[in-house]
């Protein structure tokens, strides 16, 4: 495997803009003549998880996937502003979609592998990239992403068998090793818990915690205890403004906004 | 030259792969996504191949009716070609059998002129293949050349092959656009000559269908299409719905409010197979059993000279052919209706059939009226049932045990035999499938536009 | 109809006496009654469902007794005849096949391609809805128009052999191609988002979001539209009429534009005989041409039931 040193790649005379992984600039994101989401600008790092919080409909799921221009593929959707990643323009023409996705990884609300087995659903990402010119490579990335993901002793005998007949969390996870197995540098993860039970919860936790500083990861939670458990920066969306930005402690004690502190103590939600 | 586009195709796809891994070698390589490619080795290769195969494929296709012409070209050209009678149908007849003999199809000839033409048609066919040959080979290399420069450390092959297999998928669904401009184009053009001989009126409101090859400017001449008409309507959407109607929405529910689950299970594929059976069946069935029976009632009821090829017994069959459709119309707007509906009637203490026919059947109504109308769609396009079963008599009449005619058996009864293409006779057959062209486009417009907004109304 | 009346009555006269079910010889009777029609209509139901299926039986069978002796080794090896005795179905069979071929060979790709443009790339604006419209159209055409468009385009414009499979297949291939774009897309329909989404956040291209995954999970679907498809191409007889196939072939075709027939349209030749002798030959054809359509209806059946996925 290729060790994970992107941020060093960086030029350090570009201090300014190495130090985030991505930022985030006035950005607005409207759905036909809906604005559903309204200048807002974060700067997301490398060793930290990231939580986004908020009341449904918000927007941090919208703004989530623009992080990684899922948003594409949505006809309506159109977005202003500057977002980078390590400084470049992720909605510049010359950033190819495709690749932005592969280093920027997604594991969804539902888990979803593919119909397929487990093997193959790790395999497919490292496959469509070329990131393996042997299958003994293949099998490699296969066990490192399964076992990065915690799975590998849960499934090392059966890897021939569908990804379909996992369990809930077994699924999630799943999705986390094949989002892991591309090397991506940053994970989004859009409310990864929601689907699940308070075990399975507990494993994907932990599995966040672990991965932590290996890759910058952003997560969208309604669960503001698990926001709190699991990230060390913490952003509230409320109908669409970013209403308070920083450290996940402070937001949750000391909250400076009344809106947040509204929210934290459940007057709303 | 199908064969030389593919292998250089193949080959090409092979290079193309080389290079791109050797580049990748080359730069490095390795996981680093920003230094990696913007696309699989795989990727170059398809587009080299695409490059190479793709403009020689096409030249492949085409250059065939291309080459006819340059060969019948040069062939007229040719010294013996001057002693060909002036006449270009006779002429053609006898560079056709030439052409036979030329390439073994045929062994010998009727005409003994065009025995003569074999050694000018050889010689131009060898010569022009030669330079399709030579065209091919340019395409190929050029093609090659271009596709193998392109290749490049940062080009992004990957889509421009997807940008190619996106523009296959939009001709592919042009294709469906392209049949139906032809078939309009194609009804219209006939229609319009026809129209040039007959007056519309006669064609439209006239009662006398006798069509011959002999018109006489000025006066009616058999080409009056209202007993067709008249006879569609009677077998398709009379005696056919009388059928079909009442048995094709009871079918439906008894199956979706009576019948117990196991039931349902074998009897919805049991009933699917009346759908599946090919329509010459039917024809030959209605002919051969339903007619002479039909016939014989008909005696029974006291009628002189009844006729074994009768609107009933078409109509009948074509009832039975139309059940299928029917029923699972309005199997899907019974189903359609919300529980809650019938749910409602039925805590009132209504009974059943009381709720069928006060609450679902209302409801369903909408769905199952364009059901119906495809179904009437259906049944007057219909062709061979009427043709084996109907008769050819163009009648105006409304008793169901006489001969009647329809449009379909007229179409099949113009065009089939010997043909001179652009008689009046033949062409009649284009004005009468432009007439049904447009009573089933109109049908099926309103059906699924009923059907569209019901499935709406409950969603 | 007489809710609205015995709401009011309620409302306007509240003193009413209470209803008793039981005794009332008038509610009893009247109960009896509808009891009684709900008896009759659950009966004219059944009798219904029996009528069809009785006429799918009388029809079978018919053939059946009539056919039945028609059947031998000859008769699926031999070729068309004057006589009834000596008459084969292998070069009508033969002419199916060949043109069965061209029709799946043209519609299946066209159709398929066709049904992932529509559904997965096309931009909504008005030239998609022209192409849908038209595709919904012609799956509901007469036969009998593709047979004319054979006879115009195809025969007095493009100048391609008569009776030939090749233009046989063409004409059939172009009816059959919107049932499977229809069948194709609601396949593609019924493959859930999320496996799109999945595909794509890993870096899937568009392209290869559609082929890695949409594709071979609709895969099951869209064959089954396609035998459904099939199926009722090989038994179309009208529009091969158009284009002349209905040639008396002595000699089964060995090329794609050798005049040629097909199965159903020799049942049609073969029902305009005199001879009493073909009555049975008939009907013996009739069960072959059956006997194939019901096996391939099934296979799609099986196909069908074997994948349907709930997602």
């Amino acid at each position: 495997m290729v060790a994970l040193d992107m941020t060093t790649d960086t030029v350090p005379g570009d201090a300014a803009v190495a130090q985030h992984k991505m930022t985030t600039r006035n950005v607005n994101v409207y759905y036909g003549a809906k604005q559903a989401i309204k200048d807002v600008s974060i700067d997301i790092d490398m060793d930290n998880v990231t939580a986004f919080i908020g009341p449904s409909g918000c927007g941090k799921s919208t703004f989530l996937r623009t992080l990684n221009r899922m948003n594409d593929t949505v006809a309506s959707a159109r977005v202003t502003g500057e977002i980078t990643l390590d400084g470049e323009d992720i909605y510049a023409s010359s950033m190819d979609v495709v690749q932005l996705r592969a280093r920027v990884g997604m594991v969804f609300q539902k888990p979803n592998p593919f119909p397929k087995s487990i093997y193959d659903n790790i395999a497919y990402g490292p496959r469509i990239h070329g990131l393996a010119t042997s299958k003994a490579d293949l099998d490699v990335i296969v066990e490192s992403s399964l076992r990065r993901a915690g799975l590998w002793d849960e499934v090392k005998d059966r890897l021939r068998d569908s990804g379909t007949a996992l369990s809930g969390g077994q699924q999630q996870r799943l999705c986390i090793g094949r989002a892991i197995a591309v090397e991506p540098e940053v994970i989004l993860m859009d409310e990864p818990c929601s689907a699940l039970d308070p075990i399975a919860t507990a494993k994907i936790e932990e599995l966040i915690h672990a991965l932590r500083g290996r890759y910058a990861i952003v997560i969208v939670t309604h669960n503001m205890q698990q926001a709190a458990r699991v990230s060390q920066r913490t952003a509230f969306f409320h109908l669409g403004d970013l209403v308070e930005y920083g450290v996940t402690t402070d937001i949750f004690t000391n909250p400076r906004e009344e809106r947040t502190k509204d929210y934290i103590t459940g007057r709303y939600g | 030259m199908f064969l030389i586009a593919i292998l250089a195709a193949v080959v090409a796809s092979f290079l193309g792969r080389r290079k791109a891994q050797a580049i990748g070698r080359a730069s490095g390589g390795g996981g680093d996504p920003r230094s990696r490619m913007p696309a699989l080795p795989g990727h170059y290769g398809a587009f080299l191949a695409l490059c190479t195969g793709g403009p020689a494929f096409v030249m492949a296709c085409i250059w065939p009716t291309i080459s006819d012409t340059f060969v019948m070209r040069a062939v007229l050209a040719s010294p013996v070609a001057k002693t060909l009678p002036a006449a270009e149908i006779d002429r053609e007849a006898i560079i056709g059998e030439a052409r036979g003999l030329a390439d073994g199809t045929i062994e010998a000839a009727f005409n003994p002129a065009s025995y003569e033409l074999v050694k000018p048609i050889t010689a131009a066919i060898q010569h022009f293949n030669l330079i399709g040959f030579i065209l091919t080979l340019v395409l190929v290399l050029a093609g090659f050349a271009a596709g193998y420069l392109c290749i490049r450390r940062d080009f992004r092959a990957r889509d421009r092959v997807e940008t190619i297999v996106m523009v296959c998928l939009m001709a592919a669904s042009l294709v469906a656009l392209v049949t139906t401009f032809g078939i309009v184009a194609s009804l219209l053009f006939e229609t319009s000559l026809f129209f040039r001989q007959v007056p519309v009126t006669e064609f439209l409101f006239g009662t006398h269908w006798s069509p011959t090859t002999d018109i006489v400017p000025g006066q009616t001449n058999g080409f009056g299409a209202v007993p067709l008409f008249w006879g569609t309507v009677f077998i398709g959407a009379i005696i056919a719905m009388i059928i079909a109607i009442p048995i094709g929405v009871l079918t439906a529910i008894y199956l979706t409010q009576y019948a117990r689950p196991t039931v349902r299970k074998w009897l919805k594929p049991t009933l699917e197979v009346l759908a599946g059976i090919p329509t010459v069946v039917y024809g030959y069935f209605a002919a051969l059993t339903l007619g002479p029976a039909v016939r014989e009632f008909a005696l029974m009821l006291g009628m002189e000279n009844p006729t074994s090829e009768s609107a009933l017994s078409a109509g009948l069959v074509m009832g039975v052919m139309i059940i299928p459709l029917i029923s699972s119309m309005s199997d899907d707007s019974i189903a359609a209706v919300p529980a809650s509906m019938r749910d409602g009637a039925l805590a009132l203490g209504a009974t059943k059939s009381e709720t069928v026919r006060k609450v679902l059947v209302p409801a369903a109504l909408p769905g199952i009226v364009g059901g119906i109308l495809l179904a009437v769609s259906r049944a007057i396009g219909e062709t061979m049932i009427v043709v084996m079963a109907a008769g050819m008599a163009a009648n105006l009449s409304a008793n169901p045990f006489a001969s009647v005619t329809t449009v379909t058996t007229q179409i099949v009864q113009l065009l089939t035999g010997d043909q001179e293409f652009d008689s009046a006779k033949t062409l009649s057959a284009f004005a009468l499938g432009l007439v049904l062209f447009i009573v089933t486009l109109i049908l099926n417009v309103i059906a699924l536009s009923i059907v569209k907004r019901y499935r709406e109304a409950y969603e | 109809m007489t809710e609205p009346a015995s709401a009011i009555a309620i409302a306007t006269n509240m003193e009413r006496k209470p209803t008793d079910w039981s005794a009332s010889s008038k509610m009893r009777q009247r109960l009896a009654s509808r009891n009684r029609t709900e008896k009759m209509f659950q009966f004219t139901g059944l009798a219904a469902v029996v009528l069809a299926v009785f006429f799918l039986a009388f029809l079978l069978w018919s053939m059946l007794a009539d056919g039945v002796h028609g059947l031998s080794w000859q008769f699926l090896t031999g070729t068309d005849s004057s006589d009834p005795e000596t008459v084969g179905i292998w070069g009508a069979l033969k002419g199916s096949l060949l043109t069965m071929a061209v029709t799946l060979g043209l519609s299946f790709p066209i159709g398929v391609l066709t049904a992932l443009y529509l559904e997965e790339f096309a931009p909504r604006n008005m030239w998609t809805d022209i192409v849908e419209v038209s595709i919904n159209n012609l799956a509901a055409v007469p036969s009998i128009i593709f047979g004319l468009l054979g006879l115009a385009v195809f025969l007095n414009f493009m100048h391609l052999p008569r009776s030939a499979p090749v233009v046989g297949g063409l004409t059939l291939a172009l009816m059959t191609m919107p049932v499977i774009v229809i069948a194709g897309r609601n396949a593609i329909k019924s493959v859930p988002p999320s496996i799109r989404d999945a595909a794509r956040g890993i870096g899937a291209s568009p392209v290869q979001v559609v082929f890695h995954h949409v594709l071979p999970l609709a895969l099951p679907g869209i064959m089954t539209g396609t035998i459904i498809g099939m199926a009722r191409a090989l038994g179309e007889t009208a529009p091969l009429l158009m284009i002349g196939m209905r040639a008396f072939i002595p000699t089964p075709p060995s090329s794609f534009t050798e005049p040629a027939t097909v199965l159903p349209v020799q049942i049609f030749l073969w029902s305009d005989e005199i001879s009493q002798g073909f009555v049975e030959k008939t009907s013996a054809a009739i069960i072959v041409l059956l006997a194939v359509l019901m096996t391939m209806n099934s296979i799609a059946i099986i196909l069908r039931n074997r994948f349907e996925q709930k997602w």
